[in-house]
């Protein structure tokens, strides 16, 4: 039994208690703390710049070429918090109440409340930084109502909402990097977590310019290193997101919670051809003004303006008529695959829908729509050479964000002590399905309000690492990798990781996407055995391991991947109930919803490495409900 | 004092300065235009335009010390810039293209500079430094110069590259000031097309209009 | 309906240069049936996907969000940074702009200050390292006011959120023909004199930046507006503008100094 360290007391004081009695560390020894903090996104940037102004020394890693571009730079659409500046209801427990039921009664309570309450501190950190969010004519700030909640309380900065506040985060890390209290090492992938005595004692990472191994040695180590959505080759992710620091530290011994937890966003434009790299997301906030629909008659090769309303199936208007297009994400995303299933699908894979706005238009005018949506409308035409305000778009769902991660306790620390995980990387606050625009939330609550509390009382209490980078730990780690990158370039096979990888993709999707069953996530881990066996046989990589190599990189990435697809079958067979972006096909309401199974799944589930020929074993957190009521989601 | 030379220093120090001594370019060439239209009114009125003018003393002299210092600083500053922008790119694009902002005129800005400061030396001796009589007087050396054809011609296209060099640097002056506005930008655009075709027109019909009345 | 989705024989001249010390070139590859449909960079993962098979080296290139945001990628294609498409970075680019039998020239960013890692990959971290020097608000995570506090005009929040658009791809300093960084600079300097969170340290940020920049190597500003004409996110030179009055107020009339 997982113990979550949740401190005592009523759930409103939680936070409140635990900051006020926590052990702190002595201002004037902070400096002798060395932190590194692997990932500069929203989370791990925050993180790295608030260490440093409190006085840690920090060491940050990331993946490309500048910490300006971790991939929370891509959100679009806005972040919440309990503001309620438009004085129509918000508060701190409604956010908190929204955000656990959106995550359908899989999170934590007393994180998911913290996250609420610190959301404030955000938007001013934010403002205070610069970050222009959209103001009224009064010069106050502009809220929005975002993925169905009943209350405005999401901030925005146009559609580039994860950029600016990244680009927040990036400027307070500049600064910090410019004093010199923040080293930052670009272009370094995590290749192994040190651990010596069940202590996190520093990381090996691995110079994508010139291949070399580092050894950094720490105090404590942060991962924020994001989500694994990538697993599924096509998602709206970037080229470089990867599980590898993640499933490192699982391999280290730090658990792995609720892996099978995805979520597919439904508004993304569909595949169009095997050459394709990724799928694009388009705001949610289409489904606004767009009404979703499929021809009646699979058969029906008509124009789509042509085919007049008795042929059209709006199939979420019809379904869910109080809510129409606007249920949330993982309904939407299920239905469109249950048509497309069906055969009702449009576009040349039959595996897309329609998002009409001839409606909106014919009613608010074109300006008006190209006004809310002038961007998305360019950007879907660039990219399907089709314009959006004569014929529907074509939309299909994408996995977007991965709500499972490592384990972590309410100081977000992981099994291994001194290993700390924030962010995407996490599992905590979202359940088994997230709110829209509560990611942005919750990197930032972890980086610049959590863990600058949190890491004291472990730093407080074990002191200095006293081993160093000549630790013969260290030596072995970096010994071990290297030939682990030299085996991957000597297989010379006829495959590439690439293709690999596209395979993997579709055995998850199938297997392991939108919707499960039983027998197709014990077939799909019996394909993924064959596949990774494949891999290692067949794989080829060129160029050496001494300079920029990105299909070594991606080759790393891809190996990873095929273990840890195989931990998400595993999950997702272990949960025998359906909850948000889980649905087991076994396990639906009459009405075709995610039927949960509070009596014997309401836990979180942390899975523990035993080798690679072992199945990982299984440790529960059970879930306790004191403060809300558990009920069955309904849009109807 | 040092904080004004690190200021001049920096690149856009420098820009301030060619912006500054170009503004004062301008100012004394719509000067010096205004006094060579007294030529389109005959030798009379050009030669008693000269004759007010060096009336003027030591103010002539400030004037002309002035000219040279700012000579001096457009273009020791300018020619710093472009090697400076020149090293700022070692290896060249095998293939380049305008994207759509260059023009002919800013692409040509230190090149139609150096042309200009050649005709500058070049009119100088010509006009400047030449011994002026009664019975020479700078109207007779200005037609004496313009009847030969090559002169007329090369007079000619130094004006069409003085109002190259304008066309570009005006704006281009008000916009290193910091003084780019939507609402004011394209009229100082246009004023600054005006301005070049005014010096293109007036200083550049003068070698064919000269030799006509003299004649 | 997507146009009918067709292919097209390519020729590409691309740079290839192994490391930043050693010479590079230009390669010339043949790329048959490379469908519209695809991205530019979905063309050169074709091209590489078969060069693995035949282990050749692939041509390296950076590249991330592949949707035009993280300001990653970037090539200069037939002369122009981030392609012949206006508004857009080079991810963004579809194959549909070229004609068969097209010959394209792919080079890597050109500036001293950018030196090459490997093929089209360049070293941006001087635009880094410009930020770093004071493209900031100094405020510690805690320590900020409420955030209605201090009412911005929308017209001012506008134009800063205008500036702070940049995605700091660089493509303004390889499109400048002098190689400067001044568009990428005056954004970042622009979005934080018009707000009023930055204000108190504007004169020391515009001082400090602009002599960082001017360190880094970087050209100056000749007023040429190719920067503008290159970049996906449509900044504007009123911003260089308003950087050089903002840095003419810290050199002539503030203390910083």
């Amino acid at each position: 039994m997982l113990d979550g360290k949740i401190p005592a007391g009523p759930l409103e004081q939680k936070w409140d208690t635990y900051r006020s009695t926590v052990k702190l560390v002595n201002p004037a020894n902070k400096r002798k703390y060395n932190i590194i903090v692997v990932g500069t996104g929203l989370a791990g940037g925050a993180a790295a710049a608030t260490l440093a102004e409190l006085g840690y020394n920090v060491k940050n890693f990331c993946i490309q070429d500048s910490p300006r571009r971790a991939h929370s730079i891509a959100a679009q659409g806005g972040i919440n918090a309990a503001k309620n500046y438009p004085n129509d209801g918000d508060s701190i427990w409604r956010l908190f109440h929204d955000t656990i039921k959106g995550g359908d009664y899989r999170s934590r309570e007393a994180n998911v409340y913290r996250l609420a309450q610190v959301s404030n501190n955000i938007i001013d950190q934010c403002v205070a930084q610069g970050v222009p969010f959209a103001r009224d004519y009064g010069g106050l700030l502009a809220n929005r109502s975002f993925g169905g909640a009943q209350v405005s309380r999401t901030f925005y900065a146009r559609g580039q909402t994860g950029q600016q506040l990244l680009l927040g985060a990036y400027s307070s890390l500049s600064r910090q990097i410019g004093m010199g209290k923040v080293q930052m090492f670009p272009r370094r992938e995590l290749v192994d977590l040190v651990v010596v005595d069940g202590r996190t004692r520093g990381v090996v990472v691995r110079n994508l310019v010139n291949g070399k191994l580092e050894s950094h040695a720490g105090d404590a180590v942060i991962l924020a290193t994001g989500g694994y959505g990538n697993v599924f080759f096509l998602s709206t992710n970037a080229v470089s997101c990867n599980v590898g620091a993640a499933f490192n530290a699982y391999k280290k011994g730090a658990y792995f919670a609720n892996p099978c937890y995805t979520q597919i966003h439904p508004t993304c434009i569909p595949v169009s051809g095997t050459h394709q790299s990724k799928l694009t997301l388009m705001s949610e906030s289409l489904r606004n003004d767009g009404r979703v629909w499929v021809p009646k008659d699979p058969s029906d090769k008509r124009n789509p303006a042509d085919i007049p309303e008795s042929g059209r199936y709006y199939y979420l208007e019809e379904k869910y008529p109080s809510f129409g297009n606007l249920v949330p994400r993982d309904v939407a995303s299920r239905n469109a695959k249950e048509v497309c299933d069906r055969g009702l699908g449009v576009s040349a894979t039959r595996y897309a829908v329609y998002l009409d706005f001839s409606d909106a238009i014919k009613r608010d005018g074109k300006d008006a729509i190209a006004k809310k949506y002038g961007n998305l409308f360019d950007m879907y035409h660039n990219i399907m050479d089709d314009n959006p305000y004569d014929t529907p778009m074509m939309i299909y769902p994408a996995t977007h964000y991965t709500m499972g991660g490592l384990w972590v306790d309410y100081e977000l620390q992981t099994t291994i002590p001194g290993c700390f995980a924030l962010g995407e990387a996490n599992f905590s606050d979202h359940g088994a399905n997230r709110l829209g625009a509560s990611a942005l939330m919750q990197g930032l609550a972890d980086g610049y309000f959590v863990i600058p509390y949190t890491i004291a009382p472990f730093l407080a209490k074990n002191g200095n690492s006293d081993i160093k980078e000549n630790h013969p730990a260290f030596k072995e780690a970096e010994k071990s990798a290297d030939s682990y990158v030299k085996k991957l370039l000597s297989i010379n096979g006829n495959q590439t990781a690439g293709e690999i990888h596209r395979k993997l993709g579709q055995i998850i999707w199938d297997y392991v996407g939108m919707a499960r069953n039983n027998k197709g996530l014990k077939k799909a881990i019996e394909m993924i055995k064959d596949l990774k066996e494949q891999f290692w046989s067949s794989v080829t990589v060129p160029g050496s391991d001494r300079d920029f190599n990105f299909a070594l990189q991606k080759a790393m990435r891809v190996a990873d991947f095929l273990e840890f697809g195989e931990l998400m079958a595993v999950d997702a067979l272990h949960r025998q109930e359906s909850c948000g972006g889980h649905l087991n096909e076994a396990f639906q309401t009459d009405e075709g919803e995610a039927r949960r199974d509070d009596e014997n799944y309401s836990h979180v589930a942390a899975w523990e490495y035993k080798g690679q020929e072992n199945e990982p074993a299984f440790h529960k957190e059970p879930l306790v409900f004191e403060n809300v009521e558990l009920t069955q989601r309904s849009y109807k | 004092m040092n904080w004004l030379i690190n200021t001049f220093g920096t690149s856009i120090g420098k820009k301030l300065l060619m912006a500054l001594s170009g503004a004062c370019f301008i100012g004394f060439l719509l000067g010096h235009l205004g006094g060579n239209t007294t030529l389109y009114f005959g030798k009379e009125a050009f030669n008693s335009y000269a004759e007010h003018l060096h009336a003027l003393g030591i103010l002539v002299n400030i004037a002309e010390i002035s000219l040279l210092t700012l000579l001096v600083i457009h273009v020791v500053t300018g020619v710093t810039l472009f090697f400076q922008n020149l090293g700022a790119r070692p290896q060249r694009y095998a293939v380049s293209k305008r994207a759509g902002g260059r023009t002919w005129a800013s692409a040509t800005m230190p090149y139609t500079g150096v042309l200009i400061l050649i005709f500058v030396i070049f009119h100088l001796i010509n006009f400047h430094f030449v011994e002026k009589t009664l019975d020479n007087t700078i109207f007779d050396i200005v037609s004496k110069t313009f009847v030969q054809p090559e002169f007329m011609i090369f007079y000619i296209i130094a004006m069409i590259i003085v109002a190259f060099h304008v066309s570009h640097g005006f704006w281009s002056l008000f916009q290193t000031l910091g003084a780019n506005h939507p609402k004011y930008m394209p009229i100082i655009t246009r004023v600054g097309i005006i301005l070049s075709l005014v010096f293109g027109i007036g200083f550049g019909l003068l070698p064919i209009f000269v030799p006509l009345i003299a004649s | 309906m997507t146009t009918e989705e067709k292919n097209i024989n390519i020729t590409l001249k691309v740079w290839r240069q192994k490391s930043p010390d050693v010479k590079g070139r230009l390669e010339t590859i043949e790329a048959r049936d490379i469908s519209t449909d695809m991205s530019f960079l979905e063309m050169l993962d074709t091209i590489n996907e078969g060069l693995i098979i035949q282990s050749k080296e692939p041509i390296e290139f950076d590249n991330d969000c592949r949707e035009g945001i993280c300001g990653m990628c970037g090539a200069v294609v037939d002369g122009i940074p981030h392609g012949p498409e206006s508004a857009m970075t080079l991810c963004q680019l579809h194959m549909r702009k070229f004609k068969n039998e097209d010959i394209i020239f792919v080079e890597p960013w050109r500036a001293r200050a950018f030196p090459i890692i490997k093929d089209l990959i360049v070293d941006r971290s001087a635009l880094d390292k410009i930020i770093q020097s004071g493209g900031f608000v100094s405020i510690a995570a805690g320590g900020a006011p409420d955030a209605n506090s201090i009412p911005i005009s929308q017209d001012i929040a506008e134009k800063a959120m205008d500036a702070a658009a940049c995605i700091g791809c660089g493509a303004c300093v390889a499109a400048c023909p002098n190689a400067s960084a001044m568009l990428f600079v005056s954004a970042k300097i622009s979005q934080l004199a018009l707000l009023p969170q930055g204000k108190p340290e504007a004169a020391q940020r515009a001082w400090n930046m602009v002599n960082t920049m001017d360190d880094c190597g970087f050209g100056n500003c000749t007023n040429e507006k190719e920067c503008e004409a290159v970049c996906p996110k449509k900044i504007s030179i009123v911003n260089i503008a308003r950087m050089n009055r903002e840095f003419f107020k810290s050199g002539f009339a503030s203390q910083v100094l």
